[in-house]
């Protein structure tokens, strides 16, 4: 009995020292955006606002105005929100239906080769950077350059790994006998992947699905390449921010960064369950 | 048109057709996205700079750009440096994320709420992480002050100004992180291991350790290569907190190789010596992605051939 107190003191102690560690730094965040540009810095720093405040978000997110003037750039963050929204979605759903679907013929039919997973995640070890200049020149040539498509389109690129690898695991999972059973039976191929095959890959498409739209809604060296003033995203914005003020304007800063914090970590917790079953890569025993 | 409806769908079902659908549009655009290698090679043998007119009258140089490259003391530091941060940042992550892990496994009041925190770090914009800190790690700041509590004595730590503390800080943020990534990685892969030959050897007497050290440790080895996989080749990429945290600083402590890359070709406009380094760069990487598709490889193989026993 004595031993098992012990054992749960020692897990909590762990657990609860881990969680400190990752919510300082989010309340930090929280914290100074509800700050007067008086409290910022402070020593002792104020872990609660004397006079809280919503100035910083009101400033950050009032439609049509300017943070300040970067030469001829202005700076706002409701389109660079929905730029981030836009991309990051539609580069996530066209990255999950491709890449699935080929996750789905290469399990079924192996094609693409034995190899083929393996030789698309060759994609993502690749730095952007390395591309990024070459991909600048190659980009103004097209007139991508600054543009949704340009952006989405690389995107998708940079996703398809990651979704290949995790819908696999979904799909190996699929029975074979399920799908023959459902042939035999008279359901095309396309019947077959979509009241067979989809309802059983649901939660593996959710979390994909998730964790692409995370990256990408998050990305900023590739961004920064391909887009100017037309399209501009949430990483980009903060970028900007940060060194034209040297990174001392900290509470319009903190709210721009909740504010791109909280539909992703909203999303998050909504599909936790989902989360931790796929990210396994089909990597075990069955 | 049902009729010549009905011709396009029996086309399409037909298995030769079917399987390769998703084929022709992913490499259509793999296709698309390699042509800028091509332009890369090219620019790399000439020398040209963005204020410099437009590259296809830029002159060839043949290889000087690479020698500059090899000479540059600054790009093989930012290599080293760059290798370093991973070779820091991705054990620690691997062991405390397989830790916490391990601790959240199995049922006990609180694990719910334990396993929401812990995911939450992978949600934040990298960006937003680097100058969060950036707001943590001030000389007057709250980690300090954290520090000086916990030490009974005021404590300033210089983070930013401080090159060793600098550095320090842009591996603590990448472990802060992504360790919540490797923490729902092995999480997943403890709840996918198969019961059966748990219960048998837990049936047989085998004691907690054992079954951990001689089943679940060798079945979870496949996933834990993957997250050693994955977190290393995003780890080797560090953009976001050097250029947010410390802007490659102080000196150039901090700069990673993309970071420096990012100045030769952006703000020295040095494009032709960048794609030169990029592509010096490229081999060491397609070096380092051979051994790790070698070792996913084998360990699929390994599945495949146990499932088959």
């Amino acid at each position: 009995m004595k031993r098992r107190w012990l054992v749960a003191f020692v897990r909590h102690a762990a657990l609860l020292a881990w969680t400190a560690v990752t919510l300082i730094p989010v309340y930090w965040m929280l914290n100074t955006s509800f700050k007067h540009s008086g409290e910022w810095v402070t020593w002792p720093p104020h872990w609660v606002p004397e006079q809280p405040t919503l100035e910083n978000y009101a400033q950050v997110l009032t439609p049509g105005s300017t943070i300040f003037d970067l030469g001829r750039q202005t700076l706002k963050v409701l389109k660079p929100l929905w730029d981030s929204l836009f991309t990051a979605t539609a580069s996530a759903l066209v990255a999950v239906a491709l890449g699935s679907a080929l996750a789905y013929s290469w399990a079924r039919f192996g094609t693409g080769g034995k190899n083929y997973p393996y030789s698309v995640l060759t994609i993502r070890m690749l730095p952007p950077i390395v591309i990024a200049v070459p991909f600048l020149v190659y980009y103004v040539s097209l007139h991508l350059l600054d543009t949704y498509t340009g952006l989405i389109l690389v995107y998708i690129a940079t996703s398809l790994p990651y979704v290949i690898w995790m819908m696999l695991a979904f799909i190996e999972d699929v029975p074979r006998e399920l799908e023959s059973a459902a042939r035999v039976m008279g359901a095309s191929r396309f019947r077959v992947l979509s009241s067979v095959v989809l309802p059983l890959t649901v939660s593996g498409l959710v979390a994909t699905f998730l964790f692409v739209f995370i990256l990408n809604w998050s990305e900023l060296l590739l961004a920064l390449t391909l887009t100017n003033t037309q399209v501009s995203t949430i990483p980009i914005t903060l970028n900007k921010f940060q060194s034209v003020n040297e990174g001392r304007d900290y509470g319009p800063q903190a709210a721009i960064g909740a504010i791109a914090t909280l539909p992703v970590v909203a999303l998050g917790f909504l599909i936790q369950k989902h989360l931790v079953k796929g990210f396994s890569f089909g990597l075990l025993r069955k | 048109m049902p009729a010549a409806r009905r011709v396009a769908l029996a086309w399409l079902e037909r298995e030769q057709v079917f399987k390769w659908l998703p084929f022709v549009p992913v490499q259509a655009l793999l296709v698309f996205l390699l042509l800028p290698f091509v332009l890369l090679v090219y620019l790399s043998l000439v020398s040209w700079r963005i204020t410099r007119g437009v590259w296809w009258h830029a002159p060839f140089v043949g290889a000087a750009n690479f020698t500059v490259a090899v000479r540059d003391e600054r790009f093989v530091w930012a290599v080293i440096r760059t290798f370093g941060f991973a070779a820091a940042a991705v054990p620690l992550e691997l062991g405390l994320g397989f830790g916490l892990a391990l601790l959240c496994r199995e049922r006990f009041r609180g694990r719910r709420f334990y396993t929401t925190v812990f995911l939450l770090p992978m949600m934040i914009v990298p960006a937003v992480v680097g100058y969060d800190l950036s707001m943590l790690l001030i000389d007057q700041g709250p980690l300090n002050q954290i520090l000086s509590l916990l030490a009974g004595r005021p404590v300033t730590v210089r983070w930013i100004s401080d090159y060793r503390m600098a550095k320090a800080a842009i591996v603590g943020a990448d472990v802060w992180q992504w360790t919540s990534l490797v923490f729902l990685i092995v999480l997943s892969g403890f709840a996918g291991l198969p019961p059966d030959p748990i219960r048998a050897a837990r049936a047989m007497g085998a004691s907690r350790w054992q079954i951990f050290r001689h089943i679940e440790l060798p079945l979870l080895k496949p996933v834990l290569a993957i997250a050693l996989v994955l977190r290393s080749m995003e780890a080797l990429k560090i953009f976001d907190y050097p250029v947010l945290l410390t802007e490659g600083g102080p000196g150039n402590s901090t700069e990673t190789i993309a970071v420096y890359l990012w100045r030769v070709g952006w703000d020295f406009t040095r494009v032709s010596d960048a794609a030169a380094m990029s592509l010096i760069l490229m081999v060491v990487v397609v070096m380092y992605t051979v051994i790790a598709i070698h070792i996913l490889r084998r360990e699929r193989r390994q599945l495949a051939e146990e499932a088959a026993r």
